[in-house]
């Protein structure tokens, strides 16, 4: 009906905000100042499809069924190394958390170190420092733990410390006024405020340490990723697509799983 | 029992606005007095001074003879329970939990941390909630309640913590009139039967009238009455919610009217 009438955005003058133009305008130039040197060509996608298709076509094949009882074991090996990472982890972001959260940091230096501590631990990929636990612990599924976990604590210390930063400020007053200590305080007013947030980053840290544990084989830190690697540089492709299928069958499971799980608690 | 005295109390905030000009005044132990006055009066400022939620930036507070200081906040508010406007209950924590959290400066923080009490602390609390009427709701969560039951959560929580003084800001400022009526009666009945002090910041000033045993009247961050309910008529009146703004129309209204 008032198709006709003309549009406008609602500013004074109708016309967008010179500030939403010019962020437009850095941006898309940003982009295609970028784009060749990240070697985004659209010709040498186009002529590429060919020798993706035939990689498709190799790797359609049936899966190798002699190995299924090995990849089982190396499955399970990566879920349990994702487990003991993500607890380790856990237990040690919660008390970081609470170090590293402006108002439940007991003073500004504390928050400070704590805080380049977390970034430190997540400067580097977990291969990074999986390469390094194994030169000093060995190979195996150990130096892997010690990646994740290690990794992980930047991650989730820093995600706890954010949830805590915004909790609501009125039911911490409820809790302080009637002579709570400090420990108190954090563990009854903060605590809980912050649980659903994170539920909400520990489930989503599982969901990437899986993934992440799936490639630390590749340095010999344990894990499915070491088969895979083999299998890809041995033109294996009936193994790559069962370990790639049990991949995507465990991280699916784990994001149905976790989606109830969220569900019930929040 | 325990007196609170304020003693020439000023509150400077940071963004430079002064809410309190050297406010000196003595709440005797067992008594309900209502405090009245307009918004930004200083009303909830000088209420949380008591608590030591906010501290004078010169003068002193006592409280049964102890004077708040950023050292003794524990043992100050140990003595004194204090509810608000809008409850500040931990919504996620069941109503027993949050009644509980009235029990903690009884608790070492070991325990506690684990979320671990003892047998009396659950039976302070039981007490608490059956005094007001919420034993049903015990194991509810606490965002599941209604206003008036959040606010009755908030009183039993101060209940928990055996208080000699028990402070309510604004505490019916949220709800309808009926539940008003109700807090207000469990307030009065508080300081009658257990003989705990009881100061009011109130909005609402026929509830002033009728429940409380002294009112004092607050404009400004001075305290412009002291005195028995019955001696608010509507000059007292004007004078507790005169603004300054007020105060300039008056003076030249000719114009304004001219206008009209």
């Amino acid at each position: 009906m008032n198709n006709s009438l003309p549009l406008c955005w609602p500013t004074r003058n109708g016309l967008p905000s010179i500030a939403v133009v010019i962020a437009f305008v850095i941006v898309g130039g940003l982009l295609t100042w970028a784009a060749p040197i990240a070697e985004i060509d659209p010709l040498r996608l186009v002529a590429s499809i060919p020798r993706l298709l035939s990689f498709l076509g190799n790797i359609l094949v049936m899966p190798d069924i002699e190995y299924l009882t090995e990849l089982l074991r190396k499955m399970i090996e990566t879920i349990e190394m994702t487990l003991i990472a993500t607890s380790i982890a856990l237990a040690i972001s919660l008390p970081l958390g609470f170090l590293a959260a402006k108002n439940t940091s007991p003073h500004p230096v504390v928050f400070h170190v704590t805080r380049s501590l977390l970034s430190f631990m997540r400067a580097l990929p977990e291969l990074v420092w999986a390469l390094v636990f194994v030169s000093a612990v060995g190979l195996g599924p150990l130096p892997g733990v010690m990646a994740l976990s290690f990794v992980t604590v930047g991650f989730m210390g820093k995600f706890f410390a954010e949830s805590i930063e915004v909790v609501d400020a009125k039911p911490i007053e409820g809790v302080e006024a009637h002579g709570a200590g400090w420990l108190q305080v954090r563990t009854y007013a903060y605590l809980p405020q912050a649980m659903p947030d994170f539920i909400g980053s520990t489930l989503y840290i599982l969901d990437h340490n899986l993934r992440a544990a799936a490639i630390l084989g590749l340095v010999g830190a344990g894990g499915i990723g070491y088969d895979m690697v083999m299998a890809m540089r041995l033109f294996d492709y009936d193994r790559i697509l069962g370990i790639a299928l049990a991949i995507y069958l465990i991280v699916t499971l784990l994001d149905r799983l976790s989606g109830h799980f969220r569900g019930r608690v929040i | 029992m325990a007196s609170i005295s304020l003693q020439g109390v000023t509150k400077k905030f940071g963004n430079g606005f002064q809410a309190l000009h050297g406010v000196s005044v003595d709440f005797a132990p067992g008594s309900l007095t209502a405090i009245i006055g307009p918004s930004g009066a200083g009303k909830s400022t000088m209420l949380r001074m008591i608590n030591g939620l906010e501290l004078p930036t010169s003068g002193e507070v006592k409280v049964a003879d102890r004077v708040v200081n950023r050292l003794n906040l524990r043992e100050v508010r140990g003595d004194v329970g204090i509810i608000f406007q809008h409850y500040n209950l931990v919504s996620r924590l069941s109503v027993m939990t949050n009644v509980l959290t009235g029990r903690l400066k009884y608790r070492s923080w070991v325990g506690s941390m684990l979320y671990l009490f003892r047998k009396n602390d659950m039976d302070h609390a039981f007490q608490a909630l059956d005094r007001v009427g919420l034993l049903d709701r015990a194991w509810d969560r606490a965002d599941k309640l209604s206003g008036g039951q959040q606010q009755r959560v908030g009183i039993a929580r101060a209940l928990a913590q055996q208080p000699r003084v028990l402070l309510a800001d604004e505490p019916v400022a949220s709800l309808d009139p009926v539940t008003s009526e109700e807090i207000m009666q469990l307030l009065r009945e508080i300081c009658d039967r257990d003989g705990i002090t009881v100061i009011v910041n109130l909005h609402q000033v026929d509830l002033a009238k009728r429940f409380a045993s002294r009112v004092i009247g607050l404009n400004a961050g001075q305290i412009v009455f002291d005195g028995s309910p019955n001696e608010l008529d509507q000059r007292t009146f004007d004078q507790i919610y005169h603004t300054k703004k007020e105060a300039d129309d008056e003076q030249q209204p000719a114009p304004l009217l001219a206008h009209a």
